[in-house]
């Protein structure tokens, strides 16, 4: 005979613990996946694969029935761009993870930091597989060559956006030593001013008496002047500048040219 | 699981296509300046794809290189160096420009490394007709740019800068950059010249 109230405090005490032991581990899974789905991607939201993605699920347009048909260049475009990304984005990953594994060995950074990264390079890995499977489709064994094209793309993108950047620099620097060569000749020319002084006194009263009658005919006329010897004869600018106070004005209206 | 979604789940983006010149753009009004550049530049890249006449129309791959172009920059740098030559260096000025440009007009995906040494080449010399006209500060960019592009073995666009920067008056500045290019250069003669120039001038200006 089996004692059944003696057997029922055992067997009781048993599915009380297995109940709460799985209970406790299912809460700390759901939590532990809760947070790593919270953790902050590693990298911004990709547009260029959003665009492709989008490019591919076109709505239709208003007005029209059928959904608009997006030809296959603009999709390999599409495609290409994306690839091209992907480039950036593994190599921000190759360069990081030397560092990052080291940090975390020694516990400088936090383990979050370390799951994020861990994700964000299962991520790109399915991306190039992805991405290589879609070029595939457009084209036999262009799978092989993608990103051959995508990484001299990156590499072609880095170099004209620099040389770009730094062409732009050229009327900063531009304005800059015209402005300079401008007060070095002004102060060369005070000084020699200064050992003529008697004779151009007199002659700025002269002037000075012309110039109530047309001021305001030169000023209009000395602005695009100043602006003209800038680039080409130089040795003119020079000349007119020195003539004496008019320097400072036109100093500042040119620069005002170069910022616009 | 989590994965899996997240490889199949995307935005869709406010983005239409013109049927008749296939152009993507956007179809929000108050669209982010990201997409509208990353479309721009998706736009420009499908041009430069329909004038593909490979198979499928995709890019070949970078190398081998279509002969075309590099034989036409090659020329455009020759006609422009008989021209500095000769010391019309407006002329040569805009003939490397034409250069440089057709050199960034190289379809993207060909490759970078060729467009680099390209490029250098180009910038290089136009900052040497650059300071034929004395300009110096358009010079010294152009030979940034040259360095920019290529860091060994370019002494020469190294010492261009400099030089330009001691024409300015940028003592320090030249001081600076001619020994960052002995480091590149592994001393080369004649940026150690230059070097004491410069610090002779330094000298001098503070007596």
């Amino acid at each position: 005979m089996v004692d059944w109230i003696g057997l029922a405090v055992p067997i009781a005490y048993l599915s009380i613990l297995v109940i709460s032991l799985a209970t406790f581990s299912s809460l700390y899974r759901k939590r532990k996946i809760s947070k790593s789905a919270s953790l902050e991607p590693w990298f911004p939201p990709h547009l260029q694969k959003n665009i492709y993605l989008s490019l591919l699920h076109l709505e239709p347009s208003e007005g029209s029935e059928k959904p608009t048909r997006v030809p296959d260049s603009v999709l390999k475009a599409a495609l290409l761009r994306r690839a091209t990304e992907d480039i950036h984005r593994l190599i921000a990953i190759r360069n990081a993870k030397g560092a990052l594994k080291t940090l975390l060995a020694r516990g400088s950074v936090g383990d979050d930091l370390g799951q994020r990264f861990d994700r964000a390079e299962k991520e790109i890995e399915d991306e190039l597989k992805d991405v290589v499977n879609e070029a595939n489709a457009f084209a036999p064994n262009w799978g092989q060559t993608v990103f051959q094209s995508a990484s001299e793309m990156a590499n072609n993108n880095l170099i004209r956006a620099r040389m770009a950047e730094l062409q732009s620099q050229a009327a900063v620097e531009r304005a800059w030593w015209d402005k300079k060569r401008a007060n070095t000749s002004s102060e060369f020319m005070k000084e020699l001013d200064a050992a003529v002084e008697e004779q151009s006194s007199v002659s700025s009263k002269v002037a000075a008496l012309d110039s109530s009658s047309t001021s305001s005919r030169t000023g209009s006329v000395a602005a695009p002047a100043a602006a003209g010897p800038g680039r080409g004869c130089d040795d003119d600018a020079v000349i007119v500048e020195g003539g004496g106070p008019a320097v400072g004005g036109q100093g500042s209206a040119r620069k005002k040219k170069a910022k616009k | 699981m989590a994965d899996l979604e997240a490889q199949e789940t995307f935005i869709q983006l406010p983005i239409q296509i013109d049927p008749s010149t296939k152009a993507v753009t956007s179809t929000s009004t108050s669209s982010s300046t990201a997409l509208d550049a990353e479309l721009k530049s998706l736009n420009t890249l499908h041009r430069s794809l329909l004038a593909l006449d490979t198979p499928n129309s995709v890019p070949p791959p970078p190398v081998p290189v279509n002969p075309k172009r590099s034989a036409q920059i090659g020329k455009l740098r020759d006609s422009a160096n008989s021209e500095l030559r000769k010391g019309k260096h407006a002329d040569a000025i805009r003939m490397y420009s034409l250069g440089i440009e057709m050199a960034q007009g190289r379809p993207p995906w060909e490759p970078a490394g060729l467009v680099r040494e390209e490029l250098s080449a180009l910038y290089s010399n136009r900052a040497q007709a650059h300071m034929g006209m004395q300009a110096w500060p358009e010079g010294a960019i152009d030979a940034e740019c040259s360095t920019e592009l290529k860091r060994v073995r370019n002494a020469k666009a190294w010492w261009r800068r400099g030089q330009c920067l001691v024409e300015m008056g940028r003592l320090d500045e030249a001081k600076e950059w001619v020994a960052r290019a002995i480091d590149f250069e592994n001393g080369e003669q004649e940026l150690k010249t230059l070097l004491e120039e410069i610090e002779k001038k330094i000298e001098s200006k503070r007596r």
